[in-house]
């Protein structure tokens, strides 16, 4: 799995490529803790290019949401592939992690998410 | 041969020096033995002398000399003949053979090499040629020793780890059975239902697990449910929820056989782990008397109704797993089951079986095998389709935990079978 980050404003869009799976979930923590320790209130997770979710990988998106809730903040998920989004939605996971189609629409805050 | 070189490595790892390399002399002229024996020992070789190829044979099984010198012409066994003993025992066979010759004909030297020996050394050698090739000779055969030596240890490391490995599977498998014998005995839970199961965890212990049985007068009580991950940790897990949807403890923490009710408690009280680790889950209440199914799902979708005379259905709707968000609240669904319905609980390990080319067997599929299934006996369609599953596979072993469970509405009603 590739991770790039970006900050933009006072969000941190992690751009993900690959599978985000239990095998490199230690890559995607890492860079989740750098973004917190950033002081990132609003982080962005650009799942454009990434292929498949595994249940281990939802439980960790799921862990992510929490943890930024409380501490005021929040994770947005944008484009995520059909694969990935039916996951999301199976799950009710958009619930937690509002998804968008662009960027610009997440760091917005769009009250109106592109799923759900 | 392992014992010598394990000797000297525990003289050297205490830092005393090494002891010196022990030569083996064998030679019937006396003179010949005598005086090469001498300058290897003013040289600093232990040197160990026999005077015929026998005698040079049992000395080389009991001192496991570093290095043999051996005369070619000995009346009995001659040279190359001991050679060739050396070479045909599996304990002396890696020995370091020197053949000593007077002669050093391109042809003697040939048959001396095919029949075993390492190298080759003139009776009319100086001194320093004698000196060089035991130096050469001994290189050699300690490289050897220290092959052997690595060999040995790393067949001692494999069998220790090969015990271990047995004692962990042995360890692994007393708990897989512990996890079947906690799983339903196939036949008729209730008057009126046949019940049969197929079960696959994709290591030897699973995180899906499922239950069905009498919750409290006319009501059976079913579930499936699936731990995030695989092996000892989720099957802990999934023991672990397994114990709290137990009929008893569900009447004191729950107070109530409401599906809704339960995972909404069940909720509360499994959250996600610190590594983000976490159920789904799909429990279901069947009223016997009137048939009717009350269910409720936390993100599992597993149940799907296959009706004869009405309309066949998937129990489940989107909802979060259990313990994503406490503030959640699942709600309960019903529907009525006829005579001849088929239940399934499944686990999505069984839809989400992977082609060799990537593409997923999907609900879509499994739902019309399910269905085309209906000509066979409820035992039978679940062994199909889960042949079905591995066809589609390409291989026996589920990447995924795999649990498909059947429930069929009898017509008559069948006396409950009674315990052992």
């Amino acid at each position: 799995m590739q991770i790039t980050e970006r900050r933009v404003g006072h969000a941190i869009i992690l751009n993900l490529v690959g599978e985000l799976t239990y095998a490199n979930r230690s890559a995607f923590k890492g860079a989740v803790e750098r973004s917190k320790q950033a002081g990132c209130r609003h982080l962005i997770l650009n799942m454009e290019g990434v292929r498949f979710l595994d249940s281990s990988a939802l439980g960790m998106l799921a862990l992510l949401a929490q943890s930024l809730k409380a501490s005021q903040g929040v994770v947005s998920v944008v484009k995520p592939q059909s694969y990935v989004r039916e996951i999301i939605t199976l799950a009710n996971l958009h619930r937690l992690l509002p998804v968008y189609n662009t960027e610009q629409d997440a760091l917005a805050g769009e009250r109106l998410p592109a799923v759900g | 041969m392992a014992y010598h070189a394990q000797q000297r490595v525990d003289q050297t790892s205490t830092g005393t020096p090494k002891p010196a390399p022990v030569i083996l002399l064998v030679d019937d002229d006396d003179i010949t033995r005598t005086s090469l024996a001498t300058r290897l020992k003013r040289l600093g070789y232990r040197v160990i002398e026999a005077g015929d190829g026998d005698a040079g044979l049992a000395a080389t099984r009991t001192h496991r000399p570093d290095l043999i010198i051996l005369d070619w012409m000995m009346p009995g066994l001659d040279g190359p003949s001991v050679c060739e003993a050396i070479r045909a025992d599996a304990e002396l066979k890696s020995s370091h053979v020197v053949l000593m010759t007077a002669h050093d004909r391109p042809d003697q030297i040939a048959e001396g090499l095919l029949r075993g020996a390492d190298d080759f050394l003139s009776k009319a050698a100086s001194k320093q040629e004698v000196l060089a090739r035991v130096q050469a000779s001994l290189r050699s055969s300690a490289l050897v020793r220290e092959i052997e030596r690595t060999r040995d240890d790393l067949n001692a490391s494999h069998r220790l780890l090969s015990a271990k490995q047995q004692e962990l599977e042995s360890e692994l498998q007393s708990a897989a059975d512990f996890v079947a014998s906690q799983l339903p005995q196939p036949g008729t839970p209730a008057p009126g239902l046949l019940m049969h199961w197929a079960y696959q965890p994709s290591l030897a212990l699973g995180g899906d697990l499922f239950q069905v049985s009498q919750w409290g007068t006319d009501t059976l009580g079913l579930y499936i449910l699936d731990a995030s991950g695989h092996g000892v940790a989720a099957a802990l897990r999934a023991i672990a929820l397994m114990s709290f949807l137990r009929e008893d403890n569900l009447a004191k923490a729950v107070g109530s056989y409401d599906p809704g009710a339960i995972i909404n408690e069940a909720n509360r009280r499994f959250p996600l782990t610190q590594e983000g680790e976490y159920f789904t889950l799909w429990v279901g209440r069947l009223h016997l008397p009137s048939r009717t199914l009350f269910y409720a799902a936390a993100g599992h979708s597993g149940a799907f109704v296959h009706s004869v005379a009405g309309t066949s259905e998937w129990l489940s709707a989107a909802s979060l797993p259990l313990g994503f968000d406490t503030e959640t609240t699942f709600e309960t669904g019903c529907t009525q089951l006829q005579v001849h319905d088929r239940l399934y609980l499944l686990s999505d390990g069984i839809y989400e079986v992977p082609s060799p080319s990537g593409e997923l067997w999907g609900r879509t599929r499994l739902q019309q095998r399910l269905e085309a299934n209906r000509r066979l006996s409820l035992e039978h369609s679940i062994g199909e389709t889960m042949a079905t599953a591995r066809q589609w596979l390409g291989g026996t072993v589920f990447p995924d935990d795999v649990a498909l469970v059947g429930l069929e509405v009898l017509e008559q009603v069948i006396p409950v079978r009674s315990e052992p």
